[in-house]
């Protein structure tokens, strides 16, 4: 017979579970091993921001913009993205600040291997490392820069240490206790050493609601040449197109899409927002009776219905 | 629990997202964004894996001994915003790096993760 009393006590016990089962982990192989053939490596033109007081999540994302050739100053980001009363940053912090540089930040996968691909394509990764226990946290954000299996150490740009060496296997422990968090940053025209396709379109979609159109748009132009023809990143370079104000080229890109994915009603909606900037009010209300003939779902057709009701107030505004 | 720690997470980047919006390029008005379809697209993948693991001999065995309809479960999993869908996968993928997550702890303690994660252990309150 089925205790259900027993069982939900049962499941209150899961965080207690959780602890016990990820508070013991030792490191795993997946994260530790490297490619056989993985000579050392040091990117050792990287520069160098000693950190002032508790800052070495500016120090450290400073290094990384400029080491990607952003024109940045160690004050410019403090200002960024230090926060006094926390002494400290956050990591979304750092992934905005990287927006506003008009750069890509990709958090790479948690593992060595991931740390030293991207090296060999010449970018230091910015970790968060936990230098404390987990109870008595120390949180430190620094630049990896090296790695040499053979000798079984890593190099950081770190606080006050220009080149900070440290055993690999003390590395991968901090790097545990920070969550294997760390994060590149991408010129638009770059890819990932590795790129995970979801996570590498988030980081676009993110530059894009950044209002960075611009880089958005050569973004999403090298997304399209490692995904040929992946319908959202044809969308998202139809959108920075048309944020551009390249309403032309935007109809263009949408028309594109829609031949290849006709039931996309976003991209419809889109589509008649821009024909109605070229002033072409028929036929955006075509392309919006289209989409919405085709049984949108609900947020979707709301969202249609507005666009509709924007058309028909542009073309009263016109008419008169 | 961390459903409201990825809530406020949600929220802490979605306030960035705006102040940032401040010195760009502002989207114009109605333009559906490109993040749209792409949380679509992850939400069908996260709501797909966790069906798939659902559909499993061993787990819907297990969800049956507790007399758990798995209707329900698919119910209540298309119920949950995609931040839910993210804290359940996550909370599933902490147990194990890739792998096969049965196999290493087990298909009681999977269905019993997911039934709290969704909230169907609430039902469970009114016995």
């Amino acid at each position: 017979m089925f205790d259900a009393t027993r069982v939900y006590r049962w499941s209150r016990l899961l965080p207690a579970l959780f602890v016990l089962l990820t508070g013991c982990a030792s490191i795993p192989p997946s994260v530790s091993e490297l490619p056989d053939t993985s000579p050392a490596i040091e990117l050792d033109d990287t520069p160098f921001y000693p950190q002032e007081r508790y800052q070495c999540g500016p120090a450290a994302l400073t290094t990384v913009l400029a080491k990607s050739g952003a024109e940045v100053s160690l004050d410019d980001i403090v200002g960024k993205v230090y926060l006094p009363g926390r002494q400290g940053s956050l990591q979304v912090e750092l992934l905005a600040a990287t927006r506003t540089e008009g750069r890509l930040p990709y958090v790479i996968d948690g593992s060595l291997a991931a740390i030293w691909r991207e090296l060999e394509t010449g970018r230091p990764v910015l970790v968060l490392q936990n230098l404390g226990v987990e109870v008595i946290p120390r949180w430190h954000y620094a630049v990896v820069v090296g790695i040499d299996a053979e000798r079984g150490e890593v190099a950081l740009r770190s606080g006050t240490d220009r080149r900070r060496v440290t055993r690999i296997r003390t590395f991968l422990h901090t790097w545990r206790r920070g969550g294997y968090w760390g994060m590149v940053v991408l010129a638009p025209d770059q890819l990932p050493a590795s790129p995970d396709r979801s996570r590498y379109f988030e980081a676009i979609a993110a530059l894009e609601q950044a209002g960075r159109a611009d880089e958005a748009a050569i973004a999403w132009q090298t997304a399209l040449r490692e995904w040929p023809g992946d319908t959202v990143a044809l969308f998202g370079l139809a959108n920075a197109r048309f944020v551009m104000q390249d309403y032309d080229a935007a109809e263009t890109a949408y028309r594109d899409l829609l031949e290849l994915d006709p039931g996309l009603s976003a991209a419809r909606n889109n589509l008649a927002l821009a024909l109605v900037e070229q002033g072409d009010y028929d036929a955006a209300m075509k392309e919006i009776g289209f989409a919405l003939s085709g049984d949108p779902a609900p947020a979707l057709e709301q969202e249609l219905r507005d666009t509709e009701a924007s058309i028909r107030r542009r073309m009263a505004g016109a008419g008169d | 629990m961390g459903l409201q720690k990825a809530r406020g997470a949600l929220l802490r980047l979605v306030s960035v997202s705006i102040i940032c919006m401040g010195f760009a390029q502002a989207a114009p008005a109605g333009m559906i964004g490109t993040a749209y379809i792409l949380d679509d697209e992850s939400r069908a993948a996260s709501v797909s894996r966790i069906e798939v693991l659902l559909a499993r001999e061993d787990v819907a065995r297990q969800l049956a001994a507790f007399g758990v309809d798995q209707a329900l479960v698919v119910e209540r999993l298309n119920g949950l915003s995609h931040a839910e869908l993210l804290e359940l996968e996550g909370q599933l993928d902490s147990q194990v790096a890739g792998g096969d997550i049965i196999g290493l702890i087990g298909a009681v303690f999977v269905v019993l993760l997911i039934l709290e994660l969704v909230g169907v252990t609430d039902i469970f309150k009114s016995f």
